[in-house]
């Protein structure tokens, strides 16, 4: 048998002398005793810097949770959007008509002839302007009838427009350009 | 631990969303046939004379979409007709024009062109209807309104 064997020999005998034990006792003898006063302080102390930490350490924990799963769902939100799909077409009239105020022919229905009827009445007003008023011009006497589409105070080309886009938008039931 | 299921849980958040994007544009870049093709609308008004018209397209069958609308044959018709810029990108169209003028089409003549795009294989077909025509004075007229397809 080796030396090495011999190290991890079970059979070793590990048993201390009762001399040796006696004096390591003396050697290590608590030589003053603490109070428990001292004691409970000394935990208290302990219980009130470390139980604060502890906590601090527990919201930070929440508050980055919290964060985390923010970030997650602002990100999930992103990516939702679909951003790189294009708006759809827009109508370029913003101004809200009222279906009726374009049904120039007063037969119920909004179509193109309710936008040829209105410009073939401001080219009639144009031709005799003289007739239809002296004092107020073709377009001041064509508003009295109630054709200012847009309201701008003339009755013009630019209410026709609206009148023939009304006529030919998909959702007229709204009603709105 | 916490921490550890809480950085799964936001890769997971994130890589998900991604590859199911990056997943969405490989089915697109798988696209079907696409081309484009005009749509001659066709008026036939008689011995009377054109001078307003609106009628109305729809897809009946096929994938369609209308991208850009163009005036008629005739000069009283050959600016852009009025038509509704939601339109555009679908598969529906209300289109009308007018003119106040003396001279007027008569008998068949062309008064839109829609440009479509047409896509897959189907060849697409279309309904076709005539909300109304009229004469110079504005008053209805009989018109009969075809389409021809082309190239």
């Amino acid at each position: 048998m080796t030396n090495k064997n011999r190290h991890f020999d079970e059979d070793l005998d590990l048993k201390v002398s009762p001399k040796l034990s006696e004096d390591l006792n003396t050697l290590f003898k608590q030589q003053f005793s603490v109070p428990p006063e001292v004691d409970r302080a000394i935990i208290d102390k302990a219980h009130q810097h470390l139980i604060p930490k502890h906590w601090r350490h527990r919201i930070f924990h929440h508050i980055s949770l919290w964060r985390v799963a923010a970030a997650a769902a602002v990100i999930i939100f992103a990516f939702s959007l679909n951003l790189t799909q294009e708006p759809g077409p827009r109508t370029s009239r913003t101004v809200l008509v009222k279906a009726q105020a374009v049904d120039i022919d007063e037969n119920g229905r909004v179509d193109i002839l309710d936008a040829f009827k209105l410009a073939r009445h401001i080219e009639s007003a144009e031709s005799t302007k003289t007739k239809l008023s002296p004092v107020l011009s073709t377009g001041q006497a064509l508003v009295k009838q109630g054709w200012d589409i847009n309201g701008d105070g003339l009755v013009d080309r630019n209410d026709v427009d609206l009148v023939a886009l009304s006529a030919v938008r998909l959702d007229k039931n709204k009603g709105v350009l | 631990m916490k921490e550890i299921t809480a950085i799964i849980l936001m890769s997971i958040s994130i890589i998900v969303p991604v590859l199911a994007q990056q997943s969405e544009q490989d089915n697109e870049s798988v696209q079907p046939k696409v081309r484009f093709a005009p749509l001659h609308i066709y008026l036939d008004s008689g011995n009377k004379s054109l001078a307003a018209y609106q009628f109305e397209l729809k897809a009946a069958a096929g994938q369609i979409k209308i991208v850009g609308v163009e005036g008629g044959q005739h000069a009283a018709f050959k600016e852009a007709p009025y038509y509704d810029p939601a339109a555009l990108a679908k598969d529906h169209i209300i289109i009308a024009a007018f003119n106040t003028g003396s001279e007027l089409p008569k008998g068949r003549t062309r008064i839109a062109t829609i440009h479509l795009q047409i896509i897959g294989e189907a060849e697409p077909d279309y309904e076709l209807k005539l909300t109304v025509a009229a004469d110079a004075d504005a008053k209805e007229i009989p018109a009969k309104i075809s389409f021809e397809k082309g190239e």
